[in-house]
């Protein structure tokens, strides 16, 4: 057993995170008040610290395998990536933040110091591996995710997208609680990794008993990811928020999901029992139905930022398909998703925000011609929406292929058929969008969208690797095969 | 040499970059610097026939292209010519030469329109020289990117729908195909599973099962529907073909000739280079399918054709029921009629370039393109008077359309017949029908057009001037010459085609 320093080593960038919090808050207190100078600074600083722990995270990548806090925690390269891609959408998101002008001077400090709670249960969530910590990572996430959806406090919409999501969640980890202590009951452990061999020795009648217990811990886990049926709060939620935060919503809290779920997966699946079967078959409906919920509802949206919403939910769906695979290849198709899906994910809210900012609302219309006056954004955004619709040459077809190659690899034909329709489906609301930008002129001569000179080369600059990784992804492959897990 | 055929498909790449330098006022010089590459490109393609060794079988061993491109899945940049392909190249950049000369009227934007023209030839020509699978999904599904924005933008009224619902249709065929060359990657090989068309043929995966919807399905069976599919849609074989007319009929010229003269062909393509060759049980066991599929393109569009008052989407009927006869020659399975499925295609897509050029001709001249307007008037009529240099090239291209003895398309629609008459007669008798269906919708449709009175607008018209002649030449030449020695196609693809029939008949 490793000292307890030797732990807190390991978990130095989230203490930094934590660290970071209580700093900024402490500059807020004493400075008296908002200004727009304040927040530069806060968010400077938070950037700063932000690519730091990321770059602490490439030191993880070539250590051991560590488990540390009693096995409660283990850091693995799996862990580590995903860390590294809520990172970077953390940062992503807090420059968001700054330029958007849905979200008042006032707010910008909290929502730093609220997102940067937010990542810390997130980290925490990836790298759990006991029940507790799961637990307490998944809590963390949802309190203060109520905070930030009900960010703007005197619109009607975001409180009640708060509302919303603290009466949905509250129900969600209570279910989930109740299944694991019933887990505890019937195994007697609280760590995931010691789950297959309690599981080995038990009775067919235990193991049944175990079943709805691990369905009530998938709830959690899965409203969360916003799958299907426990996605009713997403759209909601996801419009009632400011641009920033739907994007964080989209890509911090379901990324730490899917990672938990999938560690998950690796200790329930493998085995020959009533557990492993089951489990295999909700991941695959519950996959199934969230892909393709998410995409017909996206058909008919009038909004941007919902459609966006609900083409999240979709592609949540997609990844959930890669939980099935719980060998090199599934671990790999995952995080090569997680990377792919953050570009693509900031390009799209980002130009969705600049737009939304200059009349207060995102409605389709909004995008009329906007090839004619922001060329370069009108590109990126196409570039954005073919790739989410998975046409190659670009990253999010690579990804997709990743994932369908690997179901198919372990012969879930159907599921892979089923996938590939729901990319069709989805190729139909994306091109909307592009129709509109494209195809159609700007009804009036007035502009259209707030695009500042350093918006612009940030989404050109993150549109990039959407392109890039589309033809040459060895690298990236490489070094999604680096995610591995720990497995005992 | 070994190089040149990367340089054919990303000449037009480059050229696209070079575009980029333009300043997008300077109209002339972009339209000068798209015919220039475009040309060259067709000169390395006529550079590649004068070097193709006919007497291979095989992929030409010269010009082989195989470059690892993503080595942990096995993928590899693999570009190759065979007798198969060298006539579709050949196709596709003269048509591609051809049509940049003739939208020289485009109205709008023209930089990104000839940007995206160029795009479409890389990957079309992609399409035709990748022999590892996973890039030629690539480069069909890039097709799709430059199609839908040179329809949607450039196109008639009703352009966005043609534009999405020709994306989805071709998508949803493309998903389809994307999951069984997965599945056939898995089960390609223990332990060196690869993507290489080459290797994946030969019919490997007789015996194997796969469990979809809870059933046990023989490997090649389903998974050669899962292909048919995507292949069938881009004939497109009925019932896939919904999307054709709309998508003809709002393209601007150029691209009608492009989607009609060498993207129809690009779904036979896959059937010859992919299904066929990886499922040969399959194919053989689904030929009588495919036969009947193929008589119902023949009499359904040639049926479609004869009802349309609109010129242009007659022609897209007529190039449904020419694909019918592709389809037929390609079910034979027999040396004659797999030559003629692959002359057809060459010689399908000469003549119906042909027409759509002259009704794009005739368009910029009339702004619609009705044979009788909806209102019941005649919309053109006695163009023959009007028109007498334009009236010869339309009676050209009609009758080498129709399959009239010494024009091209009767040399392959007669192999087909002689192909596949032993095996489906009472199909080959009900075929025939078409045939007269064929010289029926056109004749009528001549008749209306060109004789009668001279209708009151049609006497502005200006007859076809030097550029137009000059983009029309070297198709009637094909035409023409092709019709009475159609040897030089013909002996290109012989062995190749030979090769893939006595294949075909082991099994």
């Amino acid at each position: 057993m490793t000292s307890y320093m030797t732990n807190l080593a390991f978990y130095v960038p989230e203490l930094i995170v934590v660290g970071a919090m209580i700093l900024l808050l402490f500059i807020y207190a004493f400075s008296g008040g908002s200004s727009k100078k304040l927040n530069t600074i806060l968010s400077t600083v938070a950037a700063f610290i932000l690519v730091f722990v990321g770059y602490l995270q490439f030191g993880f990548l070539q250590a051991p395998i560590q488990e540390i806090f009693s096995r409660s925690v283990v850091i693995d390269q799996f862990g580590t990536i995903l860390k590294m891609v809520m990172v970077v959408g953390t940062l992503g998101v807090i420059y968001m933040a700054m330029v958007s002008q849905e979200i008042v001077e006032d707010l910008k400090f909290e929502f730093i110091i609220l997102v940067l709670g937010v990542l810390v249960g997130a980290m925490l969530l990836v790298s759990a591996t006991s029940m507790i910590t799961i637990y307490v990572g998944l809590e963390t996430i949802s309190i203060i995710s109520y905070a930030l959806s009900a960010l703007k406090k005197n619109d009607d919409l975001s409180a009640e997208a708060g509302l919303k999501y603290v009466l949905y969640g509250g129900f969600a980890s209570g279910v989930m609680l109740f299944g694991m202590s019933h887990i505890y009951g019937v195994l007697g452990t609280l760590f995931v990794y010691d789950f297959p061999a309690q599981l080995a020795s038990l009775t067919f009648d235990n193991m049944l008993v175990l079943v709805p217990a691990f369905l009530m811990f998938f709830v959690g886990l899965g409203y969360k990811i916003s799958a299907v049926p426990f996605h009713m709060w997403t759209p909601d939620v996801y419009e009632g928020s400011p641009v920033p935060v739907t994007t964080f919503f989209a890509i911090v809290p379901k990324v730490a999901a899917l990672g938990a779920l999938y560690r998950l997966s690796t200790v329930l699946i493998g085995q020959e029992t009533i557990l492993a079967t089951t489990w295999i078959t909700l991941i695959g409906i519950v996959g199934a139905l969230t892909m393709t919920v998410g995409n017909i509802a996206a058909i008919g949206q009038r909004s941007v930022k919902r459609m966006l919403a609900y083409s999240s939910i979709s592609h949540a769906g997609f990844i959930i398909l890669a939980t099935l695979v719980v060998d090199q290849i599934g671990s790999r198709s995952l995080v090569f998703y997680a990377i792919v899906y953050l570009f693509m994910t900031l390009v799209a809210f980002m130009i969705t925000g600049a737009v939304s900012d200059k009349y207060g609302n995102d409605y389709f219309d909004r995008f009329r011609g906007l090839i004619l006056r922001y060329p370069l954004m009108a590109i990126s955004m196409v570039i954005i929406m073919l790739s989410l619709a998975g046409i190659p040459p670009l990253a999010g077809f690579v990804a997709k292929f990743n994932i369908l190659a690997a179901i198919i690899k372990e012969g879930y034909y159907t599921l892979a058929v089923i996938a590939g329709l729901n990319s069709v489906i989805s190729l139909y609301y994306y091109m909307k969008i592009v129709r509109l930008m494209v195809l159609k002129e700007a009804e009036s001569t007035e502009d259209i969208a707030n695009f500042s000179i350093s918006v612009q080369s940030v989404v050109i600059f993150l549109t990039i690797p959407v392109v890039f990784l589309g033809i040459f992804w060895e690298t990236i492959l490489a070094f999604a095969n680096g995610a591995q897990i720990f497995i005992k | 040499m070994s190089n040149l055929l990367n340089w054919i498909v990303w000449l037009p790449v480059l050229g696209i970059l070079g575009m980029l330098v333009i300043p997008k006022s300077n109209e002339t010089a972009i339209k000068y610097w798209a015919v220039i590459t475009t040309a060259v490109t067709l000169i390395l393609t006529l550079i590649l026939w004068n070097n193709f060794d006919p007497t291979i079988a095989d992929m030409q061993p010269n010009f082989m292209v195989k470059i690892p491109w993503i080595a942990q899945f096995n993928i590899n940049y693999t570009l190759g010519v065979d007798g198969i392909s060298l006539p579709m190249i050949l196709l596709t950049a003269l048509l591609f030469f051809l049509c940049t000369l003739a939208s020289w009227n485009i109205p709008k934007f023209i930089k990104a329109y000839f940007a995206l023209l160029l795009l479409l030839e890389a990957s079309v020509l992609g399409v035709f020289l990748a022999l590892d699978f996973f890039l030629f999904y690539v480069f069909w599904e890039v097709m799709l990117i430059p199609m839908f924005f040179l329809i949607g933008i450039w196109g008639g009224e009703n352009r966005e729908y043609a534009a999405i619902k020709f994306f989805l249709f071709t998508f949803l065929g493309s998903i389809l195909m994307l999951v069984g060359m997965i599945a056939l990657y898995y089960v390609s090989g223990q332990g060196a599973n690869s993507f290489d068309i080459l290797s994946l043929s030969g019919g490997h995966f007789r015996d194997l099962t796969v469990t979809m919807f809870g059933h046990d399905l023989p490997f090649n069976i389903l998974f050669f529907i899962f292909l048919f599919i995507g292949f069938a849609i881009k004939v497109p074989v009925f019932p896939f073909h919904t999307w054709l007319p709309h998508a003809h009929v709002q393209a601007p010229t150029a691209v009608s000739v492009i989607l009609a003269g060498v993207l129809l062909k690009m779904g036979t393509y896959g059937f010859l280079r992919i299904a066929f060759p990886i499922f040969p049980a399959a194919s053989i066991y689904f030929a009588d399918a495919i036969a009947w599929l193929g008589l119902v393109n023949i009499i359904y569009g040639a049926l479609c054709a004869m009802a349309q008052t609109d010129v242009k989407k007659l022609i897209a009927y007529s190039s449904i029921s020419h694909m019918g006869f592709v389809m037929l020659g390609l079910a034979a399975m027999t040396v004659q009629g797999m030559n003629g499925a692959v002359l057809q295609m060459f010689n399908h897509g000469t003549s119906t370039a042909m027409l759509f050029l002259l009704i794009g001709i005739l368009y910029e001249r009339s702004h619609h393109r009705w044979i009788i307007r909806p209102d019941g008037s005649r919309g053109f009529g006695g163009l023959y008077t009007q028109l007498p240099k334009y009236t010869i090239i339309f009676i050209i291209a009609m009758f080498a359309s129709m399959g009239l003895p010494g024009l091209s398309g009767f040399i392959s629609e007669a192999l087909i017949f002689i192909g596949i008459y032993e095996r489906f007669t009472t199909i080959t008798v009900l075929a025939v029908f078409g045939l007269l269906l064929g010289a029926a919708y056109l004749l009528w449709m001549f008749k209306r057009m060109f004789f009668g009175e001279v209708v009151e607008d049609n006497k502005q018209y200006t007859d076809v001037n030097a550029r137009e002649i000059f983009y029309m030449l070297p198709l009637v030449a094909a035409v023409m010459i092709f019709g009475v020695y159609p040897a030089p196609i013909l002996n290109i693809m012989r062995a190749s085609v030979g090769k893939l029939v006595m294949m075909l008949n082991t099994f």
